[in-house]
């Protein structure tokens, strides 16, 4: 299994400028400091799924169904979230052939095999199902797979917007072109 | 992504410890210390806190491109920055 290439991480990151400035440019004014963190928050989020794109990961979809909807996105995420606890629930009696035991349960269990460590882990599957976006659907191999993904992107957009915070502040052409 | 659902019998244990080392090796501070593996709960702490300090950051950083898109006007040095980001 590869990472994306940098060619590919390049593409992305001009990409999620792109759309980030586009909509930060039109966003109106008049919004209550409130609403104006939350609208530049999901303008990034939806700029980051849209230059990853959908294929490979579920993240991304995930990221751009629940910011699509024109009801509150808490509330629609917390309705996903139920509708996914329940289907969840079902699929793990239906395909778990471990009694009940999950992957990462195992894998802990091979390096020490205490209760304690089996419900801890249990613990941060479950918090690192809630940092990923759709992470709540998967299984936990591709769990890992997602985090992977997710980490590399986050990190490029954490990279661009350093970058094009600094230019502007210091206004000067010479450092952004370089980049770009 | 589906075949590997499916076959979950069928992963082997090299590969379930692949991509364990792969994730650690993306957190910050990954250390090698010889053959120890990191524990499993201690990765997913560290990738769930890599996670929230991300989302941080990029809130921050997002806010504060707001703010200096906002106050820049038509003529400024900064505008034509992004007017070229957004033509390249």
């Amino acid at each position: 299994m590869r990472g994306p290439s940098n060619n590919t991480m390049m593409a992305f990151k001009r990409g999620f400028l792109r759309s980030l400035l586009l909509s930060l440019q039109s966003s109106k004014a008049t919004m209550s400091l409130e609403e104006r963190k939350r609208a530049v928050k999901s303008s990034a989020d939806v700029a980051m799924a849209t230059a990853r794109g959908v294929a490979g990961a579920r993240w991304p979809q995930a990221i751009l169904s629940s910011s699509s909807s024109s009801s509150p996105s808490r509330m629609q995420a917390k309705v996903k979230r139920c509708k996914n606890i329940v289907r969840r629930c079902c699929h793990k009696r239906r395909r778990d052939g471990n009694n009940g035991t999950s992957f990462f349960a195992r894998t802990a269990l091979n390096r020490s095999s205490t209760e304690v460590a089996r419900r801890l882990v249990k613990k941060r599957t479950k918090v690192l199902r809630r940092m990923i976006p759709g992470g709540d659907l998967l299984d936990e191999i591709s769990l890992l797979h997602e985090a992977m993904d997710y980490v590399v992107h986050l990190h490029a957009e954490v990279d661009v917007l350093r970058l094009v915070s600094k230019a502007l502040q210091r206004s000067t052409t010479s450092g952004l072109f370089h980049a770009f | 992504m589906s075949s590997r659902r499916s076959s979950r019998g069928a992963i082997s244990d090299e590969e379930i410890n692949e991509l364990i080392s792969k994730l650690q090796s993306l957190l910050p501070n990954s250390r090698r210390r010889g053959s120890s593996q990191a524990s499993t709960t201690k990765l997913l702490k560290e990738t769930c806190n890599y996670i929230k300090s991300l989302h941080r950051e990029v809130d921050d950083l997002s806010d504060r491109l707001s703010d200096l898109m906002s106050t820049m006007d038509h003529n400024s040095p900064g505008a034509e920055i992004v007017r070229s980001i957004l033509r390249s």
